[in-house]
């Protein structure tokens, strides 16, 4: 049984090369086929680390403590996928375990939560499925109460429904899962790195999250004429995002609220330097058709539990707030080999992806032989993570194949695998790290009205240089995982890290340290480093079954 | 009309990869041309959640009489519909209390997209109710037709369960009857979580922990989860094992009278029936609800049989109250309730939120000569004149649906349908019960 489902796993692989080629109307098509790396390909570049191929999946709105709390020990409820954790696995983890009192006497009993006060509290496989908390910047600075993390139920916790089948209760802000329902990333965990120290830059939902992951600064916003959009004035004379607005010029944006970002991005380091990076996003060509007949910016997909939702989510989609680095009508690459490239291979045409390509050509193209240094995927949105349009067994079944493919690849070798969140949701986390990015707008409360931080600090720079409001952090704890053969085994790491460590490690791998510049929190964050080993590899296979998440047999007698 | 149905049939096995050529051979009577494959919920064994749920589902002690349990009024063998004859069932303390509606079933739920007002934009997380409600009160509205592809966006309140939405999901839905005094009358939050402390300690820390036993509030909210999840995993809340699920996948034919009565269901000059209650599979192969989710006022008439109904000031008018409360300002919704799915309809004995009618056959007149022969369906007062929409104070009949086919007629009018079509309509819909055993029919019957 367990051969025949990786099988299932290879054939649907195969099943979207089809797709894909399909969908990719003009040049050659060699999917299927191992071509040998062209030159200038991610292999022969220099790096700093043996990491050839890095690919971050950035899902969405989970907290540490939600995905994390009592890692590594589950409720193994009769029926549901057991976990059992290593002998080894560290004691020193910052969660709820390692804190008892948290779950039984937890700061959110005090009566300011009033009927809502509730404890910590297990949310079950079967309620996977849950409604989406409140996970505003304002909304959240209130929860974390000036670090006493305190009035989640209060301000955070009024959610909306997921469906007739969603679990739900005013209290569930404080809901968390554990290893039978989070089964993959737990067992990820158990074999590669966490971070138990990782954090959003900025407090606040999605969209400044994604352009943290991307820019280091969420400073630097413009609103088109006509248009509306999430920002705050920053003090000098220029607006940062604080909350969610589609990105300028995207066909499938709202018609009334868009917003640009004219700060500079690692995408344009890595373009200055030539280095293949590509963005693979679900639901991205409005070519394709799904099995429903849905297609264009309404493209759509039944999810094994949270039923039909849309695939591309405008405001979750950092290359696309960028003049440089856009792809606002989702123009299709003109081949698969010219997948990661600014210009068409062999020629100097532009090619009119610019780096911006549907998830199907990820697949297709590292399928193919081009795997490029630098892939940024989101998935389509039933599988992404976000509660009330995905789920936790959704998230892990695209997670599983995504990663079950990765590790089948000849490149596999010199890989890294970053998972991370682009928010907590404003699910109940206990941890609260020192405010080192005060800000004093209208829209700051972790320390009273108009206050996040010590008052008297300095804010952080912004674009001009200058120091600018409405970037308050770190902001929410979430989960964070490295997948790689040179990640540390089992290791949960504590050095504070945070979403611009990701273009940091970038920087530092393939650009000799270079940093974007312009206020971005990439020179000032903590190293991802700690969670490889660098001298160490360890290239056995781990795949997971991507319904249940656990260990598939054959693996497991290997490891 | 033959052809127009057999167009449209073609239209749905082209999208499910059969290609069949306009005129097929061989094809005996009542046979789908063009079959589909559905897509059914897969079967599983029920988890410990589920189990849990079905335990409570059938659980008399937590009403207040001992004598009622969700089974009760939702029972297995009538599709989780009411057991009796009566508009209402009877719940509170010593089972004399009648319930405000008729109960509905609760099959087919599993899909209910969660309460709000219209055009469905799954995209926009941002959905302001209130704004929305503001634009339905101006947007010009499009006609629902049979036909249609897709729906026109019409804004209007879609989704939600009960017959007025309230809830959004089943675990909400689950502590309505619990606690109201007409049914389970379940007294309080405290006293069903003091039941179910003493009843299913080990059921309960087993899943949850420890924990759950010293916190009411959460007690009695996994309780309803537990019951809600049962209705999820549970096939028999959702079979699609009905003779019109095996006729779209070619398993089954159908007589004579129920073909005609599904091109009457589905045509737009007609009955138009599939202008709410759609009949077509998704494109993907998922079966259709026999329902577009979305509320409309019909006017149907008042129930003088049912105890609420003897207050002459006392008018149910759905989404905008009394029982739901939040929407009493929006009154362009007054008088609105859901659209129910009309699998396992045939198995009902009342119909409509106030259970007015107890046939199909009453139903099917109501349909027809609402608007052209209205003394046919409603009384006639003192005066002599039909007190039309007698259900609906005046201020708020402009609500109801006079656009719809085959409520777009007038006095004096032919009705849209014949006392034949009504009964080939009935047939079709006996097509939609569940339990039907394709392989034990292979010849129609005649009539």
């Amino acid at each position: 049984m367990r051969n025949r489902k990786l099988k299932t796993i290879l054939l649907s692989t195969a099943a979207l090369f089809a797709v894909a080629a399909v969908a990719i109307s003009t040049g050659p098509v060699i999917a299927g086929k191992a071509a040998a790396p062209v030159a200038g390909s991610a292999d022969t570049l220099a790096t700093k680390y043996p990491i050839k191929h890095l690919v971050i999946v950035f899902n969405e709105n989970r907290s540490f403590d939600h995905y994390f709390g009592t890692y590594p020990n589950a409720l193994n409820v009769d029926g549901e996928p057991a976990f059992k954790a290593a002998k080894n696995t560290q004691t020193d983890i910052n969660n709820l375990l390692s804190n008892p009192a948290l779950l039984d006497q937890n700061p959110n009993l005090n009566s300011a939560n009033g009927s809502v006060a509730a404890n910590p509290f297990r949310l079950d496989r079967t309620q996977a499925n849950t409604a989406d908390q409140n996970h505003n910047y304002t909304s959240e600075q209130k929860a974390y109460d000036g670090g006493k993390n305190d009035l989640f139920p209060l301000d955070t916790g009024s959610g909306t429904s997921g469906g007739a089948g969603a679990f739900g209760t005013k209290a569930q802000v404080m809901g968390y899962f554990d290893g039978n329902t989070v089964t993959a990333i737990w067992n990820y965990a158990q074999n590669y790195a966490m971070s138990d120290n990782a954090w959003t830059d900025d407090f606040g939902p999605s969209t400044p999250g994604a352009v943290d992951m991307f820019a280091g600064t969420t400073n630097g916003a413009k609103v088109p004429a006509g248009f509306t959009a999430s920002t705050v004035a920053d003090g000098q004379g220029g607006l940062t995002l604080t909350n969610d607005t589609d990105p300028a010029g995207d066909v499938c944006s709202s018609k009334t609220a868009q917003v640009q970002m004219t700060s500079k991005n690692i995408g344009d380091l890595l373009n200055a330097a030539n280095i293949p990076w590509g963005s693979f996003v679900g639901g991205f060509n409005l070519k394709t058709i799904n099995p429903n007949g849905s297609t264009g910016c309404s493209r759509s997909t039944v999810g094994q539990v949270v039923g039909t939702e849309g695939d591309y989510v405008p405001h979750h989609i950092w290359f696309q707030y960028y003049a440089s680095t856009a792809n606002p009508t989702h123009a299709r690459p003109t081949s698969t080999k010219a997948i990661g490239y600014t210009t068409v291979p062999g020629t100097k045409k532009v090619d009119p992806a610019n780096h911006g390509y549907d998830l199907d050509d990820f697949f297709t193209a590292v399928g193919s032989g081009n795997f490029p240094a630098v892939s940024f995927i989101k998935m389509q949105s039933y599988q992404d993570a976000h509660p009330g349009n995905s789920d936790p067994l959704d998230e892990q079944t695209g997670l599983v194949n995504l990663v079950n493919f990765l590790q089948q690849q000849p490149d596999w070798d010199s890989t890294a695998i970053i998972v991370d969140y682009d928010d907590s949701d404003g699910w109940y986390d206990h941890a609260s790290a020192p405010i080192t990015q005060p800000s004093f707008s209208s829209q700051d409360a972790l320390n009273g009205a108009g206050l996040c931080g010590a008052v008297g600090a300095t804010e952080p720079a912004g674009v001009n240089g200058l120091p600018v409001a409405g970037r308050c952090g770190p902001g929410t704890r979430t989960p964070f995982l490295v997948i790689s053969p040179y990640a540390k085994k089992n290791y949960v790491s504590h050095v504070l890290i945070s979403q611009a460590s990701i273009p940091q490690f970038i920087e530092d791998n393939w650009l000799n340290g270079q940093r974007i510049g312009g206020g971005s929190f990439d020179a000032t964050t903590g190293s991802i480093a700690d969670m490889f080993n660098f001298n160490k590899k360890n290239s056995v296979a781990l795949i997971l079954d991507p319904s249940t998440g656990t260990v598939d047999d054959k693996t497991k007698n290997k490891n | 009309m033959f052809n127009r149905t057999i167009v449209w049939f073609l239209g749905a096995g082209l999208l499910a990869g059969a290609v069949f050529a306009a005129e097929p051979k061989g094809l005996l009577p009542g046979e789908n041309p063009n079959p589909v494959h559905l897509i059914r919920p897969r079967v599983q064994p029920l988890s410990a959640m589920a189990k849990l749920g079905k335990d409570l589902f059938f659980d008399t002690s937590l009403s207040s009489s001992g004598k009622v349990a969700c089974a009760s009024c939702h029972s297995p063998d009538h599709a989780y519909g009411p057991p009796n004859d009566g508009p209402v069932m009877l719940g509170g303390p010593h089972l004399t209390s009648e319930g405000a509606r008729a109960v509905p079933s609760l099959t087919y739920l599993e899909q209910q997209p969660e309460f709000s007002i219209g055009p469905d934009d799954p995209l926009n997380e941002n959905v302001n109710m209130a704004q929305q409600a503001t634009i339905g009160k101006t947007a010009a509205r499009a006609e629902k037709l049979a036909t249609q592809t897709a729906q026109t966006a019409n804004i209007v309140p879609q989704g939600g369960l009960f017959w007025d939405g309230r809830a959004n999901t089943l675990q909400g839905q689950a502590s309505g009857p619990l606690l109201d005094p007409h049914e389970m009358d379940g007294g309080s939050m405290e006293i069903v979580a003091e039941k179910l402390r003493k009843a299913y300690p080990e059921k309960f820390t087993g899943l949850f922990g420890p924990h759950i036993l010293r916190d009411s509030k959460l007690l009695v909210a996994e309780a309803m989860f537990a019951i809600g999840r049962y209705q999820v995993e549970e096939l028999s809340f959702h079979p699609f094992t009905s003779k019109y699920d095996y006729w779209l996948e070619g398993k089954a034919r159908l007589s004579e009278a129920e073909m005609r009565g599904l091109r009457l269901f589905n045509d737009p000059d007609k009955a138009n029936c599939a202008g709410c209650h759609t009949a077509q599979p998704s494109k993907d192969g998922y079966p259709p609800h026999f329902t577009d989710f979305q509320y409309e006022a019909l006017g149907v008439p008042r129930n003088v049989a049912i105890d609420y109904n003897k207050d002459p000031n006392y008018f149910d008018l759905g989404v905008c109250g009394p029982i739901r409360k939040d929407l009493a300002a929006q009154t362009q919704f007054c008088g609105m309730f859901k659209t129910p799915t009309l699998r396992n309809t045939a198995v009902r004995h009342a119909f409509f939120h106030n259970g007015v009618f107890h046939s199909l056959q009453q139903v099917m007149d109501f349909y027809d000569f609402r608007d052209t022969n209205p003394d046919k369906v409603y009384p006639v007062g003192a005066d002599g004149k039909v007190e039309k929409y007698n259900d609906i104070p005046a201020k708020y009949q402009a609500n109801v649906d006079v656009a719809d086919p085959p409520f777009n007629r007038h006095p004096g009018e032919t009705p849209a349908m014949t006392a034949q079509d009504e009964a080939d309509i009935i047939a079709f819909l006996q097509t939609l019960t569940d339990g039907y055993k394709p392989e034990q029919q292979s010849q129609p019957g005649t009539n």
